[in-house]
């Protein structure tokens, strides 16, 4: 029987990798998510798995390519400019539809930063540093429990579309213990038997490359992924709406912050003024349609993040001129407190609708 | 009575897309001798990296995967400890450049044996960056001229080049590690035993085992094939002598 | 009497087999393979081949593909 028990989010992550079947980890330690790797060194290694302390974040990336080519469940962690170490290698990946899921507890940036929590890769996870046309499916736990639930979602969607999936965490969530409960991996296996390397035994040979001298099958095999991109956009969209059936305004925000910004909801409403919350839990693919339609009969949105911004410009591109949007944040560090977020937001509401 | 035959290992159709005369053709040939000699074909992941040596999955007809530049020894790594994690122990080499070996990639081929990976990597050396036209690379020797060092490779504009295979020898996990050259049929013969040895190592469990293929860049070195033969065998063999560096069995 | 065979599409004219025939019999051709150079024949009319294989060893093209010895 399942219970809840107080867990870390970085420890949660490696017990639900676990518990769905993850067989290899490879990492390098970076503050603030070194527990998931300290975690899994243990059971890992106790177990017989696949677990190297690698030599960077440069090597775990690529052993994570090699054994996900195996079709094993092959996970990665790491933080911010680390991840950043990785983008080619995730490029690779893209390109070849090889299943990886990187876990990024966020920290301060740019640069080295430092390791307060930040939510400042927004950009690099959904957008990406590497190049060409990729996208990588992105998750965005907002508490420990998710951090289980959406760690068995990243390894299913890895597995079913064959994309890396990044697991966007942050210092906060990583760190923080909270009840949380080990649920069972709900999602089925994927067979991998028609592409896996596991040795041309009784089969041809198979070839896994992302290098391509002929332009026209470079082409096709580009819109190949977008296809499958355009069914994960289609079928994956997922989020949270808070009270936002009858909101006046709605707070847009993700990952653990969408903690506070609920508590404001709640200040709000107790004070007769219509306020909601949308949270994508999915910032790849991002839940456009739902948040047009929500615009179409909300008519002010308030984004915040901590960071300068950068979900504000797909906000912006869902609800188009349909609705006004503010934005509220700060780059790194401690959380806005409710405080700060309700002061701006009266400020908001001062300054553009004094109407409410 | 047949005394030689193509090997098995190569995919049927498949002509080498390298420039007349590259050893790059005869080392893919030597090691799909082996594969077939020592019946690995179907236990076999391959993987290849970028440069030249990229191309190896069009031409053995074996499971592969491209690594990107640098990182085939920790793909590797990836690939041999998934498959036994799983239970299996599969077959796994690298087929690099010297650039992918020993400039890019090197922290990644030196931990790999420093860590005993029980995998193969085969590294061509030609002294130069031929994919790219020819340009001085880790391997590049003194005096030497490519594309950027004009006037030949000196100490105080470029340092010096890289032993890869005496490096490597150096390192605890390493179980075998040589250098050999294709210039003659003497040397090509003695290549294709080196490195069925070197496979044999990874067979028994032993470690990380290691062959750097002394080989001919006739394009970028602007030679005759015959020509950059006896240029490996008169000069690059100076810097580079052959031989096996390390042998955990005999040491 | 031993011979080889030789896969003409597959020649490069890059001519190291020629240098390593101990009895000389493969030579230049007249005729022009893919590299735009003329390509090697195997040349032995008076049945000298030893079916020793060196030519085959030393291909870096696969192209000489068999060697029959007697």
């Amino acid at each position: 029987m399942n219970t809840k028990e107080l867990l870390k989010g970085n420890i949660a992550i490696a017990k639900a990798a676990l518990n769905c079947g993850c067989t290899c980890y490879f990492g390098y330690p970076i503050t603030p998510q070194t527990e998931i790797g300290e975690y899994l060194s243990l059971e890992m290694q106790k177990n017989k798995l696949a677990y190297v302390c690698a030599e960077s974040e440069i090597a775990a990336i690529n052993m994570a390519l090699g054994a996900a080519s195996t079709g094993a469940k092959v996970m990665t962690s790491s933080s911010s400019c680390a991840v950043s170490l990785m983008q080619e290698t995730i490029s690779y990946a893209c390109s070849d539809e090889l299943p990886i899921v990187i876990v990024n507890v966020m920290r301060a940036g740019p640069g080295q930063g430092y390791i307060f929590p930040s939510q400042g890769d927004y950009n690099q996870a959904t957008v990406g540093g590497g190049n060409g046309d990729y996208h990588t499916i992105v998750l965005s736990p907002t508490n420990v429990q998710e951090c289980i639930d959406l760690t068995y979602k990243a390894f299913y969607l890895a597995q079913k579309y064959r994309n890396p999936v990044i697991l966007l965490a942050d210092g906060l969530l990583g760190q923080m213990a909270e009840p949380a409960e080990l649920t069972d991996n709900p999602y089925p296996q994927i067979d991998n038997s028609n592409w896996r390397l596991d040795g041309a035994n009784s089969r041809p040979s198979r070839e896994i490359h992302s290098l391509e001298i002929n332009q026209n099958k470079l082409n096709q095999h580009i819109i190949n992924i977008y296809k499958k991109y355009e069914a994960i956009e289609k079928d994956e969209c997922d989020f949270e709406e808070y009270l936002c059936e009858d909101a006046q305004i709605i707070f847009t925000a993700f990952g653990s912050l969408a903690r506070h910004v609920k508590s404001v909801c709640n200040y709000y409403r107790s004070k007769g003024i219509k306020v909601g919350l949308f949270r994508p839990k999915t910032l790849y693919p991002f839940p456009y349609k739902k948040l047009n339609e929500l615009s179409k009969k909300t008519p002010i949105f308030i984004d915040v993040e901590m960071n300068m911004g950068q979900m504000l410009k797909d906000i912006r591109l869902a609800i188009l001129s349909n609705a006004r949007i503010s934005f509220i944040g700060k780059p790194v560090g401690n959380w806005l407190k409710e405080e700060e977020i309700i002061n701006a937001t009266d400020n908001i509401i001062k300054e553009h609708y004094a109407s409410i | 009575m047949q005394v030689y035959s193509a090997p098995k290992t190569i995919k049927e159709n498949s002509d080498f897309t390298f420039c007349p005369g590259c050893d790059h053709g005869l080392a893919i040939k030597i090691v799909a001798q082996i594969i077939d000699e020592l019946n690995l074909k179907e236990n076999t992941i391959a993987v290849a990296s970028s440069g030249c040596s990229v191309f190896l999955y069009n031409f053995l007809d074996v499971d592969c995967i491209e690594s990107p530049h640098g990182r085939a020894c920790a793909v590797a790594t990836g690939v041999k400890r998934a498959h036994k994690a799983n239970g299996d122990n599969k077959f796994v080499f690298t087929y690099q450049g010297d650039g992918d070996f020993a400039s890019i990639g090197l922290s990644e081929s030196m931990h790999s044996a420093l860590r005993g990976e029980n995998i193969t990597a085969i590294c061509i050396n030609n002294t130069n960056y031929g994919m790219t036209g020819g340009q001085l690379g880790p391997t590049t020797i003194m005096g030497q001229i490519t594309t950027t060092s004009q006037n030949g490779r000196n100490k105080e504009y470029h340092g010096f080049p890289i032993k890869t295979a005496e490096q490597i020898a150096l390192c605890e996990g390493t179980s075998f590690s040589a250098r050999v050259a294709l210039y003659d049929i003497k040397n090509i013969i003695n290549a294709k035993n080196t490195i069925k040895k070197a496979f044999e190592y990874q067979i028994e469990n032993l470690g990380f085992s290691f062959v750097e293929i002394l080989s001919s860049c006739p394009t970028n070195w602007k030679l005759s094939p015959k020509e950059s033969h006896e240029k490996i065998k008169n000069e690059l063999s100076k810097t580079f002598p052959l031989g096996i560096f390390k042998d955990i069995k005999n040491d | 009497m031993s011979y080889i065979k030789l896969n003409k599409n597959k020649c490069k004219s890059c001519y190291l087999c020629i240098d390593v025939c101990p009895k000389g019999l493969i030579k230049k051709s007249n005729e022009i393979g893919k590299t735009g150079e003329f390509i090697v024949e195997f040349d032995d009319k008076e049945n000298q081949c030893l079916g020793c294989s060196q030519c085959a060893i030393m291909c870096p093209e696969i192209a000489i593909t068999e060697v029959h010895k007697e």
